[in-house]
């Protein structure tokens, strides 16, 4: 009936199209008006940015940025803008499935779920040892999650080869730092780009990845921009001065710019010789092997570029360098941040306003499982090889101290050889996708196939990588839960929950606190715990002390500071912004941080007359990581409907290819085929770009699964190809 | 438990240094003066592309993703690594001519006295589309769902109440504002409003002001290779071709009576019907058909609302002449030829829909003469073809009206090829690749029309018909209308 007065012409969607006046918003659509507002952080990327979620019955309405919030001051990007589509999305996971006996998932009840999941790994660890069992978790889950999986994973399975996909993202960082510093811990914040004179951003694209930093480097009046990029991005275009350097020789530039400093003079000796180790070493390494001419070569800058790039950052009062995965997605990850380091060492530019070097996370909690996680460091950052570390966790826990591994795990990569060669039988996936993240595809599968037990837990279903599961446990995702995130400058920002989650999906928190219980230990790891808050004042005591103090912090402070920045010690009021080492002081024992040589080595897929042109991947502002999340949400999709291939005009003359021309990219381990061609100046001639998000036109079908062999890191960044024609299908 | 808020936000409450500014004041502090109005101004250079301003538009007016009020658009310029990227974002310029308001047949748009806004009322649109072909700027969209035409109101209603726009106040950059211009000035001086990548402003005199970078000569939009083959409209072709028809038999009916030539009875009788069904089928091709009657509200300015009506008083009078016919009554070629005058005014209506500057394949002469033509290469053609006439100077005029409609249909493409307008360029590109099997076939069946009069006048007939059908189909199909630049990908489609 209703469509015939539609067909007829009267106007049935009257009352879903018509506006209203709104306390919170304003004039604006009726869809939006909310009956209760609940005030959250956003969970997409680590910029933290606070926002406002506007819930009418159980379905978030309407989002907006929370207003004086101070990280975001009320702006969202456009994932956050349209974040609360995602939990209506079609495809939510909504029941438990296992695999029955046909090979098909089927429905099965909690009960029935959890205990398959028990008794299968079990099974497995009965069979193939302790240590067979796998866990690669996420940057998605809250601090709370991370921190009670970490204890079920380290103390309850007792397996070491617990892994995040964080590896995937800035392992690369956390690795450099505990070089340079001693410790994980990112020093600066962000108002420390709205002070600095100077800033470099090395391969980090925060236009698009991070848009909402944009304008604390807006704010910086008179502050001069230097972006280091093989591509032209749009960050690139907000720079003072771009520095578009061959791919792979960040190195070479920064040890360059450091030579300069050191030639002219600008090395800030004072600091230098009090709280530095190496300098003498460095000094010699730097202006025997990195003179200009050979940094120009490396780069294919121009010396008078780079020395000019020195001497800007020498001479600034406040120099701040910025970076992501540009530098973190390589096979010298670790080294780069090690040699980013060094530049701000050598000239004193760490632990004061506008002076750090700072790396920008990727997902919304990286930083989060880096403290609390208890995979690539004991929770706290304490030393695994570290027996006090061990023993004072132990007391804190009351269990035996050598329970306590001596030693991590396997890393993520290292988890996916294990699978492949027959280390790894059983493996559990927390809220990530690797049938799309992970480098050369063939390799994961191969992983997965090999496995007797895959148990994949996700906001999602059927992903990629749950068509592969055993089991499928369904979450609740941002917006049905608790807890907190701590974004890249260190602060811990309350997420909470404003609606409940479908059907049967529950909180990785709820699924952790059963399977333990299933398991018969919750008692031990989880004492009186009722929900996220006990453990986030569980994680506060085992926090004290330790760089990432976060003893005087509390949920209804969180809520009402907009977050705090960690160390926040017992006793601390207000929410000043911090820095780490502001004192000098650095995390070694001697107090100093060391500065290492460090020499740039090409990247190890190297080009050659078959693979002519290298491959760079990245993402576009539109989508999140691998499209999990955003292809459901309809404006995004219809903004960035597929993925594209960048290709320099001269290249696509030379191939005699044309503007969204099919083609297929072929590296030596596989290809990616029919993706739209791009003709375009953003890349450079012999260069390729392709956003890593689809999974329909996967570019980790191509890319090198060579990682860094300190941060185990993969290099996406760079790997040989050609492009031809697409194939006719 | 979480915190749940009051329904009050508590503004202000933290003591933190702001980085952006409080969205109100991105806007205006004061309302228009007379003689003045709101309009946007977009920074060129300090988009980032973000696109926040696209997902708050559609989430203010809760439009579905395939409508989006404001778009971002890419340009490109120079060479790697001289590389200039910028975007545009573009929502209603709120002319100060506006063509959408100028064409509305039923005057849902109307141009806010006191703020200048363009405000377009869903309750009033019947759907008829033909603002989407009339704006420059491809701003109005057509909503299928609802079957009604939106578009950006610079969140009117905020900006009454003191609150920035949805897209101004999600702008990361500060990059959309909005301003007072003063409507003399502007009209005499309104440079700032052109930019890359957007049509002239001297269309409509478009008010938004553009920032353009120091590049700005260099940049070219990075859509350009995407060129689609038009939508056909299939009942428009119907619609355009049986009223033209039916003028063209009447016309002819008239001149064998003018002549003193006996006419049988029911001679008028097809001519009739094919017009009375074109006119009753017309509403169909609303997205609201049972408010077709409103169109005749702006006969004072739009093509449309003149369009109806004259052709209902062709169909009128050509219902009365039919009747006369019948009645052989005397005198009566008086009210053919009124029939006639009525039928080519509303011929000359037709063209003059398709004739506006949105539409540069449209824009031109030979739309009318086209249009006009369609009716005497059938009209002709009728005569002969229902027995009524053998006459070889009926004949003659049938050819030669085919040779008149081939030889302009050429000259059009060969201008359109030889232009220096892009979307012309475009258009006649279209007409040599993806629809050249089509524009060949017309030439074909033109070539058989005429041929085939000497054999067989039915077949002419319906050769010429299938003709002109293909040649109204090549109209709407390779028309490539002015646009603001758009990004490089293809918006994606709806989900299914």
């Amino acid at each position: 009936m209703k469509s015939l007065f539609r067909l007829l012409g009267f106007d049935t969607l009257r009352k879903e199209y018509a506006y209203g006046d709104d306390p919170v918003l304003g004039y604006t659509s009726i869809r939006r008006q909310a009956e209760r507002w609940v005030r959250s952080t956003c969970g997409y990327c680590s910029v933290g940015c606070g926002m406002d979620l506007g819930v009418r019955g159980n379905q978030i309405v309407a989002v907006k940025g929370w207003d004086g919030h101070p990280v975001s001051h009320g702006k969202l990007c456009p994932k956050g803008l349209s974040e609360h589509h995602t939990l209506s999305a079609p495809d939510r996971a909504q029941h438990p499935m296992l695999r029955n006996k046909n090979g098909k998932l089927q429905r099965v009840s909690w009960p029935e779920a959890l205990a398959a999941l028990t008794a299968r790994f079990r099974e497995s660890q009965r069979r193939h040892g302790a240590h067979s069992m796998g866990v690669i978790s996420t940057g998605q889950l809250l601090t709370e999650e991370f921190y009670a999986l970490g204890k079920l994973i380290q103390l309850g399975f007792g397996t070491r080869n617990y892994c995040g996909n964080t590896t995937l993202c800035m392992a690369s960082a956390v690795s450099g730092y505990k070089r340079s510093f001693g410790s994980d811990g990112p020093p600066g914040a962000y108002e420390d780009f709205r002070t600095a004179d100077v800033t470099l951003l090395v391969g980090a694209n925060i236009a698009d990845n991070h848009p909402i930093l944009c304008q604390h480097l807006d704010a910086n009046a008179g502050g001069y921009l230097m972006v280091a990029d093989p591509r032209v991005t749009k960050t690139a275009m907000m720079a003072n001065l771009h520095l578009p350097l061959k791919p792979r020789s960040d190195i070479a530039l920064l040890n360059g710019m450091a030579h300069v400093i050191i030639r002219n003079g600008l090395v800030n000796r004072d600091y230098v010789e009090k709280h530095t180790e190496g300098y003498a070493r460095l000094r010699q390494f730097l202006l025997e092997k990195y003179p200009l001419e050979r940094v120009a070569a490396l780069t294919g800058l121009d010396p008078q570029t780079i020395a000019h790039a020195g001497r800007m950052f020498g001479h600034a009062r406040r120099g701040m360098i910025a970076w992501t995965m540009g530098v973190n997605h390589s096979t010298q990850g670790a080294e780069t941040v090690s040699a980013i380091a060094n530049l701000s060492l050598l000239t004193g530019q760490v632990g004061h306003s506008g002076a750090s070097p700072f790396s920008i996370t990727g997902q919304c909690n990286a930083m989060g499982t880096r403290e609390a996680g208890f995979t690539s460091s004991l929770p706290g950052y304490r030393k695994f090889e570290k027996k006090s570390d061990r023993e004072e966790l132990a007391a804190l826990w009351r269990v035996s101290a050598d329970r306590i591994p001596e030693a991590r795990g396997l890393a993520y990569p290292d988890i996916i050889e294990a699978a492949v060669s027959g280390g790894i039988k059983s493996l559990w996936i927390i809220a990530t996708n690797p049938i799309v993240s992970y480098p050369n595809q063939e390799q994961v599968k191969k992983a997965f196939r090999n496995l007797d037990f895959l148990v994949v837990q996700d906001g999602f279903h059927p992903t990629p990588t749950s068509e592969y599961a055993d089991l499928v446990l369904p979450a609740a995702i941002w917006g049905e839960k608790e807890g907190t995130y701590t974004n890249s400058e260190r602060r811990v920002g309350k997420a909470n929950a404003a609606v409940k989650p479908p059907a049967e999906a529950r909180s990785d928190f709820d699924i952790f606190f059963d399977v333990a219980a299933t398991l018969g230990c919750k008692d031990e790891l989880f004492p009186s715990w009722a929900g996220p808050e006990d453990a986030f004042n569980e994680w506060r005591r085992v926090s004290k002390g330790r760089l990432c103090d976060y003893s005087g912090m509390t949920y209804a402070a969180l809520e009402a500071e907009g977050g705090l920045q960690w160390p926040y010690p017992e006793g601390t009021t207000g929410n000043a912004v911090s820095r780490l080492y502001s004192n000098g002081r650095f995390e070694f024992e001697d107090g100093k941080a060391r500065l290492h040589t460090v020499e740039n080595d090409p990247f190890p897929d190297g080009t050659d007359t078959r693979y002519p042109m290298i491959l760079n991947t990245g993402r576009t502002v539109e989508h999140w990581h691998t499209r999990t999340k955003t292809s459901q949400v309809a404006i995004l999709e219809r903004m960035a409907p597929n993925a594209w291939l960048e290709m320099n005009p001269v290249d696509a003359k030379a191939l005699a290819l044309e503007s969204h021309a099919r083609v297929d990219i072929v590296s030596r381990r596989g290809a990616v085929r029919g993706v739209e061609l791009r003709v375009t100046e953003i890349t450079a001639p012999g260069q390729v770009f392709m956003p890593f998000h689809f999974f329909e036109t996967n570019v980790n079908e191509v890319t090198h699964d060579a990682f860094d062999p300190i941060s185990r890191e993969p290099n996406y960044k760079q790997c040989a190809v050609r492009v031809e024609p697409a194939a006719r299908r | 438990m979480p915190t749940e808020l009051p329904l009050l936000d508590q503004a202000g409450r933290h003591a933190f240094t702001l980085l952006v500014k409080d969205s109100r004041t991105l806007i205006p502090a004061r309302k228009p003066m007379p003689g003045e109005q709101y309009r946007f101004h977009f920074d060129m250079t300090k988009c980032i592309g973000c696109k926040c301003c696209v997902v708050a538009c559609n989430e203010q007016n809760g439009n579905p993703a395939e409508l989006n009020w404001r778009r971002v658009g890419e340009l490109e310029g120079g060479v790697y690594p001289f590389t200039e990227r910028l975007h545009l974002s573009m929502g209603c310029n709120h002319c100060l001519e506006p063509s959408c308001l100028i064409g509305c047949p039923v005057k849902a748009y109307t141009k806010d006295p006191l703020t200048g806004i363009v405000d377009h009322s869903a309750d009033q649109c019947i759907g008829c589309q033909y603002c989407t072909w009339n704006c420059s700027y491809g701003v109005p969209q057509f909503n299928p769902e609802r079957g009604v035409v939106g578009k950006c109101d610079m969140c009117h209603s905020r900006l009454n109440s003191g609150d920035a726009p949805a897209c101004v106040h999600a702008c990361p950059e500060e990059a959309i504002t909005i301003e007072l211009v003063n409507q003399t000035a502007w009209r005499a001086d309104h440079k700032e409003a052109d930019a890359p990548g957007m049509p002239s402003s001297s269309d409509s005199f478009s008010t938004t002001r553009i920032t353009r970078p120091a590049a700005a000569e260099k940049l070219r939009r990075v859509d350009g290779g995407r060129v689609e083959v038009g939508d056909p409209h299939w009942s428009l072709i119907g619609f355009l071709v049986a009223t033209q028809f039916a003028v063209g038999g009447f016309f002819t009916l008239w001149l064998l009576d003018l002549l003193g030539r006996q006419l049988p009875w029911w001679a008028a009788i097809v001519p009739l019907a094919v017009a009375k069904l074109a006119l009753a089928a017309a509403p169909l091709h609303l997205g609201r058909p049972a408010f077709a009657w409103r169109a005749i509200q702006n006969w004072k300015s739009s093509w449309v609302s003149r369009e109806v009506l004259a052709m209902s008083a062709f169909a009128g009078a050509a219902m009365a002449y039919a009747a006369a016919l019948y009645l052989q009554l005397p005198g009566r070629t008086w009210i053919g030829a009124a029939t006639v005058l009525m039928g080519l005014a509303g011929v000359a209506a037709s063209a003059r829909i398709y004739m506006v500057p949105a539409r540069p394949s449209w824009n031109q002469w030979s739309t009318m003469i086209a249009f006009q033509l369609t009716g005497f290469v059938l009209g002709l053609r009728l005569a002969p073809a229902a027995g009524l006439t053998t006459e070889g100077w009926v004949l003659a005029a049938a050819i030669f009206a085919s040779v008149l409609q081939i030889s302009n249909s050429l000259a059009w493409q060969w201008r359109m090829a030889n232009s220096s307008s892009p979307e012309l360029r475009s258009s006649a590109g279209l007409l040599g690749t993806a629809l050249r099997p089509l524009a060949l076939g017309s030439l074909t069946l033109t070539a058989l029309a005429i041929l085939s009069i000497f054999f067989s006048p039915v077949a002419a007939l319906l050769f010429a018909a299938a003709a002109e059908t293909l040649r109204r189909y090549l109209f709407f199909t390779s028309a490539v209308p002015k646009s603001v630049a758009s990004t490089f990908l293809k918006p994606g489609e709806a989900h299914s």
